[in-house]
This record gives C-alpha cells, sequence and structure tokens, in this order.
C-alpha cells in the first residue's frame, strides 16, 4: 500500500520561482526513499509541503491515508520530522526536549515515560539525558533529534539532510540508525541528501531531483547500471585543451557521453560571469579603491531589492583573486578541466583514448577509469557535477532564493 | 482550518518558559540588582531633595516602588514576548509548528508563560522594595491585601506587554532590531510611566503622552494597590463624563484596571494574530 501519494504537486516562491514543479510520485511502506540533488534543487520545500508546514500552489498529496490540505493535524501526527537545521531547546536536557515533544504530541505520562527511554536506547543517549543541550557534540543533538522524531510512532519519518556538516564517524552512526529505524521498526522514511554516498548506501529508491522536477527515479543499482560502460576520466592542464579534445571524441561510436566536469572553482558558465563581475569593479574603481567597491557590493549582496547579488562565496574568490598577484589567471586555471566519457570497456579504449589526444598534440595531465556512481548518474541527467553548486550565475541565484524561501517558509496551522 | 486549543500544548509551553526562565540566573539577579540599585540610590538619594508630603505617606521611595516594580515587569514581559524571534532563530520553534496543535494554543501558552515569569519577578522586586521599607508606611493588614491585589495587577500587565512583545517578535525577522526595541519602545513606555514624577504638574504635551502610555495605567494600579497616591488629576480629566464619572472620582483604581483590561485584550489578539500568520 502507497503510504504517500504526490499529485504534480508544485510550489512558486515570489510569483515566478518555480522551486517544486509539479512533481508526482507514490512511497510504499516500509520503504527508504532519498531525495537527491544540489541545494535549491526542491528537496525541502518538498518535504515541508507533505509535512503541511508549507502550502502547494498547486496539486495535492496524501500522508498516510490523509490529505496534506484537508486534514493537516492527522498528518502530522502520522509523521517525524528531523529538520535541517536544529531544532531543539539548548537549554533545556535532552529528556525535558523528548518529553516536551511527547507532551505536546499527547502522549499521556505513562507511556511517554516508556518510549522516552526507549528512544534513548535507540540513539545510545541514556546517560547523557539529563545533561542541557548545549554541552552535546554535533552528532549527539542530531541522534536526540532522531529520537525526538520517532517518540510518538510515526508511520513516516522525514529526515532532512540528516548528515550535513558531520564527521565521517558520526555519520556513519547516524547510517546504521536510520537503516537499524528502517528494518527493525519498519518505519518508513524519506530523507533527503545531497551526498551522492549517502544516498547509494542507505536509500532503497532515489529521486534525482533537479530544478523542482524528478530527473530520474530508481534503485541505486537501476541508477547506476544506466550508465553502461566505464567512466574514464581525463585531466588537462589547461581548461582552453579540453575545448580543442571535446567534439574528437563525440563523433566516436564507443563514446556513448562526454561531459567536460568542472573543477574545485566552479564551472565555465560561472567562470565567465565571475570575470565579468571582476571587469566591472575594475572599471567602478575610481578612487575609492577595490576592496571599497567590494564593500558596497557586500552590502547590496546581503538584501533582497535591485541591482546585481552577489553571493558571499562569489565575494570571497574575488577579494582573494584581487589580493593576490596572478590571482586572475589563478582563476582561469579553475575552469572545467576533466572530461568525463562513459565508453564501453575502458581499459581496454584507454590506450586509444590516449593516442588521440596525443595527437592533437594536447598534454594530459592524468587519466582515470572507474566504474559509474551515482555522481556520475547525476552529471549524465542533468548535465552538472551535484558537487558543482554554482552553475551559471542566474542559476545560482534561484537556488539562493528557494532556499531562503524554504527556510522562511509562511506555514499554516 | 481551524484548530481546537490544546490544554496539554499550552501547558507544555507554558512550562518550558518557567524552565529556562528559571536557569538563566544571571538575567535574574541582574533585573533584580538593576531595580534595586534603582530603589536604593536612586529612590533615596533624589527622595532626599524633596521634604515633606509631596510624594504621599511614603514619601519619594514609596512613591517610585511601585514604578520600578512595574519597570521589571514590562521588561520581563517585552522579552518574554520578542523571545519568538529567538525560538526562531535557534530553530526550536519549527519543533513546535510541526506538532499537531494550533498555533493559538502555543501563543497562550507562551504568553501566559511569559506573564508569570515576568510576575515572579515582580513579586521578587516587591519583596526586595519591602526590604528596602518602601511599604514601612501602610499598615500591615492593609499591605497583606495590597500585595494580593497587586499579584492580580501584575499578570493583567504582563499578559498586555508579552502579547505586544510577541507582536513586534513576529514582525522582526532578525534581533539585530532588538537594541531600537530597547530604545524607542520600552523606554519611553517606562519614561512615560510616571514612575519618577507626578502626572499633575508636567508639561501638557508630556501629560498627553503620559495618557497615551499603557503602562502608566500599570504602574497607577500598582499604586492603588501598594498605597502610594494615585495621579488625581486622571481622575478629574474623567470625572467630566457623564454618568461614570462620578463613579470614577469614588472608585480611583477603575480607570486604570479598565484600561490594562483594554489593552491587554487587544495586545494578546494582536500578538496572536500577528504570530499566527509570520514567517517561521
Amino acid at each position: 500500500m502507497a503510504i504517500i501519494e504526490v499529485e504534480e504537486l508544485t510550489k512558486i516562491f515570489n510569483g515566478d520561482i518555480r522551486a517544486v514543479d509539479g512533481i508526482s510520485f507514490k512511497v510504499e511502506e516500509g520503504e527508504l526513499l532519498g531525495f537527491l540533488g544540489p541545494n535549491g534543487a526542491g528537496k525541502t520545500t518538498t518535504l515541508n509541503m507533505l509535512s503541511t508546514l508549507l502550502k502547494p500552489t498547486s496539486g495535492s498529496a496524501i500522508v498516510n491515508g490523509h490529505d496534506i490540505l484537508e486534514n493537516p493535524d492527522a498528518v502530522r501526527r502520522s509523521i517525524g520530522f528531523v529538520f535541517q537545521d536544529p531544532t531543539l531547546d539548548t537549554e533545556l536536557t535532552g529528556r525535558e526536549n523528548l518529553d516536551f515533544h511527547g507532551r505536546i504530541y499527547g502522549l499521556k505520562r505513562k507511556v511517554r515515560v516508556e518510549r522516552i527511554k526507549e528512544m534513548l536506547e535507540i540513539v545510545q543517549l541514556e546517560d547523557r539525558a539529563d545533561d542541557l543541550v548545549k554541552t552535546y557534540s554535533g552528532g549527539m543533538k542530531r541522534r536526540l533529534e532522531i529520537a525526538r522524531g520517532l517518540l510518538h510512532y510515526p508511520k513516516v519519518l522525514f529526515l532532512d539532510e540528516p548528515t550535513l556538516g558531520l564527521d565521517p564517524q558520526t555519520r556513519r552512526a547516524i547510517w546504521e540508525h536510520i537503516q537499524r529505524l528502517n528494518e527493525d521498526e519498519k518505519v518508513t522514511i524519506i530523507l533527503t541528501t545531497h551526498y551522492t554516498e549517502e544516498a547509494d548506501y542507505l536509500c532503497n529508491r532515489i529521486q534525482i531531483i533537479d530544478f523542482g522536477k524528478l530527473v530520474a527515479v530508481g534503485t541505486p543499482n537501476d541508477l547506476k547500471s544506466r550508465l553502461e560502460g566505464d567512466i574514464v576520466s581525463l585531466v588537462f592542464k589547461d581548461p582552453a585543451h579540453l575545448m580543442k579534445i571535446h567534439p574528437l571524441f563525440k563523433g566516436k561510436d564507443w563514446v556513448s557521453s562526454a561531459i567536460p566536469v568542472a573543477g574545485d572553482g566552479g564551472n565555465a558558465g560561472g567562470m565567465s560571469r565571475m570575470m565579468e563581475i571582476m571587469r566591472r569593479i575594475a572599471r567602478g574603481r575610481g578612487g575609492m579603491g577595490g576592496m571599497g567597491g567590494l564593500a558596497g557590493m557586500g552590502a547590496g549582496g546581503g538584501h533582497g531589492g535591485g541591482g546585481i547579488r552577489i553571493p558571499k562565496r562569489y565575494k570571497e574568490m574575488i577579494a582573494k583573486a584581487m589580493s593576490s598577484k596572478g590571482g586572475l589567471s589563478a582563476m582561469m586555471k579553475a575552469g572545467a578541466k576533466q572530461l568525463n566519457l562513459l565508453v564501453d570497456d575502458g581499459g581496454h579504449r584507454i590506450p586509444e583514448i590516449v593516442k588521440i589526444v596525443d595527437g592533437a598534440g594536447v598534454e594530459l595531465e592524468s587519466v582515470e577509469l572507474h566504474k559509474p556512481t551515482l555522481d556520475d548518474v547525476f552529471l549524465a541527467t542533468t548535465g552538472r557535477s551535484i558537487r558543482d553548486e554554482r552553475g551559471s550565475f542566474t542559476e545560482t541565484i534561484r537556488r539562493r532564493r528557494i532556499t531562503r524561501s524554504a527556510r522562511g517558509m509562511r506555514v499554516r496551522g | 482550518m481551524v484548530q481546537p486549543i490544546s490544554g496539554q500544548a499550552i501547558y507544555v509551553v507554558l512550562m518550558r518558559e518557567i524552565k529556562r526562565y528559571w536557569r538563566a540566573k544571571a538575567r535574574i539577579i541582574s533585573s533584580i540588582a538593576q531595580s534595586f540599585f534603582f530603589l536604593l540610590f536612586f529612590g533615596m538619594g533624589v527622595g532626599s531633595m524633596f521634604s515633606g508630603g509631596s510624594f504621599g505617606p511614603g514619601g519619594y521611595l514609596g512613591y517610585i516602588a511601585p514604578g520600578i516594580i512595574g519597570m521589571g515587569l514590562l521588561f520581563g514581559s517585552v522579552f518574554s514576548g520578542v523571545s519568538v524571534i529567538f525560538d526562531r532563530q535557534f530553530g526550536f520553534m519549527k519543533e513546535m509548528l510541526v506538532a499537531p496543535v494550533s498555533r493559538t494554543s502555543i501563543i497562550i501558552g507562551k504568553i501566559l508563560g511569559g506573564a508569570l515569569t515576568a510576575s515572579i519577578q515582580g513579586v521578587i522586586l516587591l519583596g526586595v522594595s519591602t526590604l528596602i521599607g518602601a511599604f514601612s508606611f501602610v499598615p500591615l493588614p492593609l499591605f497583606v491585601i495590597g500585595v494580593l491585589l497587586s499579584i492580580g495587577v501584575m499578570i493583567l500587565i504582563t499578559a498586555g506587554f508579552v502579547g505586544l512583545g510577541v507582536a513586534i517578535g513576529s514582525s522582526l525577522n532578525d534581533f539585530h532590531a532588538f537594541q531600537l526595541l530597547v530604545t524607542f519602545v520600552i523606554w519611553p513606555l517606562f519614561m512615560l510611566s510616571g514612575v519618577f514624577f507626578p502626572f499633575t504638574g508636567a508639561p501638557s504635551w508630556l501629560q498627553i503622552a503620559m495618557l497615551c502610555d499603557p503602562m502608566f495605567y500599570g504602574v497607577e494600579a500598582m499604586r492603588v494597590c501598594l498605597g502610594s497616591p494615585v495621579s488625581l488629576d486622571l481622575i478629574t480629566i474623567f470625572s467630566g463624563i457623564p454618568v461614570i464619572g462620578p463613579v470614577l472620582v469614588m472608585v480611583p483604581w477603575l480607570v486604570p484596571i479598565l484600561v490594562l483590561v483594554l489593552f491587554t485584550s487587544i495586545m494578546v489578539a494582536i500578538g496572536t494574530f500577528l504570530f499566527s500568520r509570520a514567517q517561521v
């Protein structure tokens, strides 16, 4: 039986940003479903609508048999929600946080005491339960939040980026908790993540979401097997070399796809936009000096309104580039230098690939061969790397606006 | 969709306010100390300039003590209401809002909790003032009755100002505006409340401003309870009104109480409304 049924769910912020764009899907009872997508893809917005915190612009959804619009109270009783940002009262103890939750969900004293004990055991926090939450580590806080989300025995548990910002060891521990809840306690779990390895490791099924639309759905293995063959990654010394080589592989029948991947500094689109901004700053410098101009931009960037908004990371990069000699050319080099080829039987093709590159008179920095991962699937379905959140400048702004709208959500109640 | 009000939800939110209040010892101590310094240094210092009974039987100290208690109530309750900003900032608001209870229950719990903690603060200040001897002029039986009545008045005053705080906190979206709130809302409300100087004799523009300050009526009501003279002019102003005028002259506490009831009802309603449509 489907525990969640979503029909054409849409959320439009500020009249023009389609954060979630007519998505439909079903979740079966007992599933561990992952929403995979970059920041601003619409993951949190979708969860917020399913949990009745946010009213959809159009479309409908049924959670545990209750319509999110007609019976939000019953929906809220059916779900547990572990938010992306911490939502604990740090001035209370762990036990008091759980007690608050139990009471506000109307659990009787006896049930409450039992469940709190049970949940503290599940997340292994018994010995710290009576300490103030402000003395907890990040991982302990996260575990407490998961315990809290489960206290009222929800049928469905929403986990929004459950391991964001946690160290690898804690992440492992949280993953094990999540898996155990799903397998032993039979809780249906829907989580969002932008870590492909998390989705791969944990989820029975993955829905890749980008720009508010579902772009691919399937089990991790299904998704990976869509990319038949191997990935051969060529890394060049210079982005210009990549441009030269790229067309040479497009025609080959043994190459299923050839996709340039952005380096750490952002992809080509973002980079050219950066260059333009820098040129503007250089021109507008006048008597106030470079950093003065930057400070002014910063003020404009922080708040809404007209003019160009400049994301903080751009500002930092610009400031960094301008404060060092040769900064400009260093940034140029941060453009796309890697070309990913999807090739049948990659190992045997490498000599031929190297020959083609050599023949074009271009120097290779390295060649790497691997089986397709979810990263590659994401790259193939969206044309971008999931790690590269920059995209073009307008995309960046769109994502930031969605993220902001999703966080500062208008709530009904 | 109208959701019912849940007693359990109100109780749990209220209890959280009390726990948090009780644990913030530094806040309790500093606010008591602040009032104590006002009473001791200001009350006794400035009080020594006046001789005779111009400030009633309790002298200047007895005159300002109810107002200084009022100051504790005012600051405590507005801050408590504005703490919805912090709940939002530190995320706990989401935990409350995703629960299957109405926003109205949550905010009623918040307002009651804030009113209760600020009133506890007021009772502590009342004790401190009594120890200093601010009310030694009041006969003991009357004082006991007065204390009991003043607790009721405190709840009424603080509920209104928590409501005001919630309304402001729900409309602001960052706590950098906090300092502005203190300077432009709380201090004027306090200074115009007639704590330090009587209504009679103030310039008429100041009198008008004072009449517009709900805290003025709060301080008046506290004075009625605690044996200090109220601003008699207030009664004179209202006595011109037919039928109810003579009643007001006979019952000096009626005007402040009526105004407070009205103020508190309006503020709780506005606070609840703004909270229920605020963003998380």
